[in-house]
């Protein structure tokens, strides 16, 4: 089959009357996700995994689940960063810039469908280029080793560093602590227990459920209550709900540019969303000139990161379903969904599990179109959901949450260890040590062991099989290259400041 | 940040706790020339040292972190961590749609709600959710007291 039939064959799995309900869904409960500040997508879909997974979904269709609850957050962080100036996820800090300026000087409609629209034009450029892409990147991915495979895990953490991270060393200790955790419970080969300090609940190792709604779910509550941005009134939307064709051509340009751009961070292991709004918008910026309204209510500083938002989480799913390692801290998570399920990801998946893959593609069109219809037509009635007060909707989240680490194996020692490790999250977060860096750890642990183990096997313990090969030596090159540019970095602005 | 420094420290002393234990994790029988050891003793190594530097860095090289914790705020911080270890405790024990309205009186003032509206927003959810996740999601919840 050519790229074109297994696109039709993953149409055809999207659009089973289950699977498109299950979009719609995902979409509807991720917009309101992304818009209510201080939860972002990684928390919508830790909170919807373990229900997911409780529920019987099969694989696919939980997939298509994440999928569009991770597209609707990118969608719905612009609400409340136009209509109240909080972003509703970290990834719409930049919308906040432009967006509020024009939600105050009566444009918030124009601000909101025009963002709409370009976060589609975002989404439709990535998947595209997850077609064209994707598959190319799996063949080329398929002759990868055991040895490969822990080099390509080890490039992937030194890029959280390099890349993401102004604090290399802090996110190198969050990847540690995530890498070690999945060490806790019996070893698979040879049976010893380790790190359960004689408790059978840890036997089977952390549940991965445990950790993410613990990191990402417990910690935000406490962190939120710092906070108290939910409740505020939010902006009209001003005369006009709809953007004209001017407004439209207007932006074009910086649309299609940043979605190339977003496209692209979103391939690279670790760098998320974030950077790729950041980077979006200060480049459009440079472009426009001084002469811009950058910063006073622009139309392109609201184009430009919501549609390199959205074509990074796009991106994200390329390393994620070709080589196993997640592009964001949300496929991450989406990654330890397919692991729920026994599947092991890596290029294997575009031959094995053509319905999960296609399937998925697919539904990342549709969950486009859905949130695109959605929020420009009911916009309005999401942005009610800004004024409901803090004391219902944070301990609605924690019982969410309880329930959602309790439905996999219903204990009370799961529930201890979440609330724990939520504590534990929080302090790290206050200190901030990066989270996604732990979970990215923690998800590669068990695999990067084993990875490590099988190479070392096979050479009879040598460890030269580690920088045998073409592949393992530019993946060690680009590590290196990882490690050593956080430290150009500061060489250059130690110099720029001198 | 001396808060940095100190927590760096704890970490890293548990890091060593951790290394003694894990020294002592040998198969009877060599299965792979690895074994169940040196991959987590070289993680707990490197994060020692991660740590240790971390404790010893030049404070011009670490960062200014802004932790925004006034005392009333650590309090309830402090008191929000406690209520959720009670509602972990007594989600089984009382039952979910007992513990839940717990949990909501508990949390709710913490986040500017009174008491009355926290008590009937924890019952109404209480009994709410029990019906969405064990009726309609066929999520079965314990019912404690109930039972």
């Amino acid at each position: 089959m050519d790229v074109f039939e297994y696109l039709m064959y993953g149409f055809q799995v999207a659009l089973t009357p289950q699977n498109l309900l299950i979009a719609l869904i995902g979409a509807f409960i991720g917009t309101i996700v992304g818009l209510l500040p201080g939860l972002g997508p990684i928390n919508g879909v830790a909170l919807l995994l373990p229900f997911a997974y409780a529920l019987g979904l099969p694989p696919e269709s939980a997939l298509i689940l994440l999928a569009s609850v991770y597209l609707g957050c990118e969608y719905g962080g612009r609400i409340s960063a136009i209509l109240i100036n909080v972003p509703g996820d970290a990834a719409a800090i930049m919308s906040t810039i432009d967006g509020y300026p024009l939600a105050k000087q009566g444009k918030a409609g124009i601000a909101l469908s025009l963002s709409a629209m370009s976060s589609f034009i975002g989404s439709i450029i990535a998947i595209v280029g997850i077609i064209l892409f994707a598959p190319l990147l799996a063949k080329w991915a398929i002759v990868f080793g055991p040895a490969e495979y822990f080099v390509l895990m080890v490039f992937a953490l030194t890029c959280l560093s390099g890349l993401v991270s102004d604090q290399p060393v802090k996110t190198a200790v969050s990847a540690l602590i995530g890498l070690l955790l999945a060490t806790v419970g019996v070893d698979a080969v040879t049976g010893v227990y380790r790190f359960t300090f004689n408790s059978v609940s840890l036997s089977d190792g952390i549940q991965f459920t445990t950790i993410v709604i613990g990191f990402f779910s417990i910690s935000e509550i406490l962190i939120m209550l710092e906070q108290t941005a939910i409740g505020q009134k939010a902006l009209g939307q001003g005369k006009r709900s709809l953007f004209n064709l001017k407004e439209f051509t207007f932006t074009l340009g910086s649309t299609i540019r940043s979605s190339f751009l977003g496209f692209i961070v979103g391939i690279l292991p670790g760098a998320g969303a974030t950077i790729a709004s950041a980077l979006a918008y200060t480049s459009e910026r440079k472009l426009a000139g001084k002469d811009s309204k950058f910063g006073e209510g622009d139309l392109r500083g609201i184009a430009a990161p919501e549609a390199a938002n959205n074509a990074s989480a796009c991106g994200s799913f390329i390393p994620m379903l070709t080589l196993g390692v997640p592009g964001s801290g949300t496929t991450a998570v989406m990654l330890g969904a397919l692991t729920l399920y026994n599947i092991t990801p890596g290029p294997q998946l575009f031959t094995e599990q053509p319905t999960i893959v296609w399937g998925l593609i697919a539904s990342l069109f549709i969950a486009s179109a859905l949130l695109l219809f959605m929020n420009i037509s009911l916009v309005r009635y999401f942005a009610k959901l800004l004024s409901v007060p803090n004391f219902i909707l944070l301990p609605a989240i924690a019982a969410v949450s309880f329930v959602g680490v309790y439905a996999i194996h219903s204990t009370i020692f799961d529930l201890i260890l979440m609330v724990v490790l939520g504590i534990f999250g929080y302090i790290l977060r206050k200190l901030n040590f990066p989270l996604s860096a732990l979970i990215l750890g923690f998800v590669l642990g068990g695999l990067m062991e084993s990875s490590l183990r099988r190479a070392l096997s096979i050479s009879h313990g040598e460890l030269f099989i580690l920088f045998d090969g073409y592949i393992t030596k530019v993946l060690w090159i680009m590590a290196g290259i990882m490690i050593v540019l956080p430290l150009i970095r500061w060489l250059r602005s130690k110099r720029q400041r001198s | 940040m001396p808060i940095e420094r100190i927590f760096s420290g704890i970490l890293g002393i548990v890091s060593l706790g951790l290394l003694y234990l894990c020294w002592s994790y040998v198969a009877p029988i060599a299965y792979d020339p690895l074994g169940p050891r040196p991959y987590p003793a070289l993680l707990l190594l490197l994060l020692i040292l991660c740590c240790f530097y971390l404790v010893i860095r030049p404070k011009k090289l670490a960062e200014l972190l802004n932790l925004g914790l006034s005392r009333t705020i650590l309090k309830k911080v402090g008191l929000l961590m406690l209520f959720m270890l009670i509602y972990a405790t007594t989600f089984e024990l009382l039952g979910f749609p007992i513990a839940t309205a717990l949990m909501f009186f508990l949390v709710g003032p913490l986040f500017g709600g009174s008491l009355k509206a926290s008590l009937a927003t924890g019952i109404v959810f209480g009994c709410l959710l029990y019906g969405l996740f064990d009726y309609v999601l066929d999520v079965p919840l314990p019912l404690g007291l109930f039972n």
